[in-house]
């Protein structure tokens, strides 16, 4: 057994006259470990910006052919903010889909890099606790990347919709893409919420990854893909049922179905008419929300993301490695 | 002031292997402790127990605190260097101060910047690019910056070369110790810290074989050069350990004073070094 704690009432006292001191401490420690995860893993901010950087590329010689759409439909004016909110979407889709591939490199990475490049004792000689460490690197993957990302996502929406109005405005192509504040705002906004509760859905997914990237000796990606793929075989073949496998792609693509995500775009189309575009303020009306967060899935997965948050900073913390 | 360290019957297995047995000691504020001990005598196995890496069985103190379950708050106050300096190889030397900078309540940025000026290591270059003994400055930089209690290092010069050693040793003495400080160094090359240390722990096998303040070795150790006509009589005195040396025989001895022993032959304080042998060929033995 360890010894007792030396909790005396003076060093009970010393503790409370530093809290304040404390408090500010720990913002300051979590400013600097978020600032470590992007000097550690520059890929954080280099695919976002890169991605950026191609899509303006593509708005200098692209073409559109007017021709595939039926004429009159341009001069709807419902149509075109249908258009304008669609280029939004489409150009935020490539933005997020590689945040996603990177986050989960980023996340099946970053705890077990430490013990790969022996720089784990370094780590631990300063005084961050475990759990303070465990949770910046959720931070960065749920909160501050997506953040920066909405960001880039949507200067990026700006600069290109610039490049193809001043385009438009001496001559070299339509003026496909005309400005719609409220439209514009309301896609924006759509895509804020969509994003938000996405995050907290794949919480889960997210610490599952932190977790093998703790636990695992070598292959994380192997250990991490494992569970998943082996499970609802031994399932089926002990049981004969399929409840794990359909757990695993409820947790994939059920925020979709929290958000009426499918049932939106079927709104949209049915409001815009068969075979016309959606209209984008139909399509976030669509979009319930309140729904997303009062699905009690939602709040399950936050509590298993709690949970796997917690046994990969225990991993951290007692691993032994000899 | 208590004890910075005050161990009592720690244990540690590794399966069948048993790294720490009964392993008990303390150590006093202001010192400089060397904790001397051979291949798998169990020293790496103490500082991390120390440093609350490991679980362990027994009663063990440091700073007042258990390691093991306080050791987030018992890291404000002890600094380590473990093993070889390894930061991480991505690591800017800038980004490596502003790091510690932002997590350590007790880290003087200034110190640090002013130590480095005096090398040639640069604020804009990696981890990965400097050299061995460069990577060890840049820790001892980041460590000497901080007002810690007790500063533990693990064989902090294994593979660096004589100069940086050397300078390394220099440095710590120099600029960081003082009489409010405490330091726990293990090392195999013990004839560099010799001069340095002010306590020596001889450890075997997971236990400890000597503790003693390094001005009380010299009266309670002798060692004696006899030539081989002498050395039946200086056998009665029963030395513990003794072996040849150019046709001469030193011998080693405990709790005898100069005045039994000088009419054999030279008398002289064994050093550390000497007295870690004699002290293990006595358990061996």
């Amino acid at each position: 057994m360890n010894s007792p704690a030396a909790g005396t009432p003076a060093a009970q006292a010393a503790s409370a006259a530093t809290a304040p001191a404390a408090k500010r401490l720990t913002r300051n420690t979590l400013l600097t470990l978020v600032r470590r995860e992007f000097w550690e893993h520059r890929v954080l901010w280099m695919a976002p910006l890169a991605v950026a950087g191609l899509l303006l590329l593509c708005a200098l010689p692209a073409h559109v052919h007017l021709d595939m759409i039926d004429a009159a439909q341009w001069r709807d004016p419902d149509h075109n903010a249908a258009v304008f909110a669609l280029a939004q979407w489409g150009l935020a889709a490539p933005h997020f889909l590689v945040m996603a591939i990177v986050l989960s490199f980023y996340l099946l990475d970053c705890l077990y890099a430490e013990r790969r490049d022996r720089s784990i004792l370094f780590w631990k000689s300063l005084p961050v606790s475990d759990g303070v460490t465990v949770g910046s690197k959720l931070l960065v993957a749920l909160g501050v990347v997506p953040l920066g990302v909405f960001g880039v996502a949507l200067v990026t929406n700006l600069l290109f919709t610039g490049i193809w109005n001043i385009r438009a405005s001496i001559g070299h192509s339509e003026a496909l893409v005309l400005w719609d504040t409220v439209t514009w705002l309301k896609a924006e906004a759509a895509i804020a919420l969509v994003l938000i509760v996405s995050m907290l859905w794949y919480a889960p997914l997210a610490a599952y990854l932190l977790l093998m990237s703790a636990w695992a000796r070598r292959n994380v990606i192997l250990w991490a893909s494992l569970p998943p793929v082996v499970a609802p075989i031994v399932e089926r073949l002990a049981f004969g049922t399929h409840y794990i496998g359909r757990l695993i792609s409820y947790r994939m693509h059920g925020s979709w179905a929290a958000l009426s995500l499918p049932h939106a775009f079927e709104h949209s189309f049915s409001q815009a008419g068969h075979g016309r575009l959606m209209s984008a303020s139909a399509l976030l009306d669509g979009l319930n929300v309140p729904a997303a967060f009062a699905n009690i899935d939602l709040w399950l997965g936050l509590l298993a993301a709690g949970a796997f948050a917690f046994a990969a900073a225990r991993v951290r913390r007692y691993r032994d490695d000899g | 002031m208590t004890q910075v360290i005050e161990a009592r019957g720690l244990k540690k297995s590794y399966g069948a292997l048993r790294a720490l047995e009964d392993l008990s000691f303390t150590v006093e504020p202001g010192r400089i402790v060397g904790l001397i001990g051979p291949n798998g005598a169990g020293k790496t196995t103490a500082l991390k127990a120390i440093l609350g890496l490991t679980r362990f069985e027994g009663q063990l103190q440091v700073l007042g605190r258990d390691p093991h379950s306080q050791r987030d708050a018992l890291m404000q106050e002890v600094c380590f260097i473990a093993d070889v300096a390894v930061l991480p190889r991505w690591l800017r030397v800038s980004q490596a101060v502003d790091l510690v900078a932002g997590v350590h309540p007790r880290f003087d940025r200034a110190c640090a910047e002013e130590f480095l000026r005096n090398t040639d290591i640069r604020m804009r270059s990696r981890v990965r690019e400097l050299s061995k003994g460069m990577v060890t400055q840049l820790h001892l930089a980041l460590i000497l910056a901080i007002d810690a209690r007790l500063l533990v290092l693990d064989e902090p010069t294994l593979g660096l070369d004589l100069l940086y050693r050397r300078q390394f040793y220099d440095t710590l003495l120099g600029d960081y110790f003082d009489k409010e400080r405490t330091i726990l160094l293990t090392t195999h090359q013990v004839e560099e810290v010799e001069n340095l240390l002010t306590d020596v722990i001889f450890i075997s096998r997971g236990r400890v074989v000597l503790q003693s303040s390094v001005e009380a070795l010299a009266g309670r150790f002798m060692q004696l050069t006899v030539n081989p006509e002498q050395a039946a009589r200086a056998r009665e005195l029963k030395p513990f350990y003794q072996r040849e040396v150019f046709g001469r025989i030193a011998m080693f001895f405990e709790g005898r004073s100069a005045s039994e022993l000088e009419s054999l032959g030279e008398i002289r304080t064994p050093s550390i070094a000497d007295l870690f042998v004699a002290k293990m060929q006595e358990i061996a033995a």
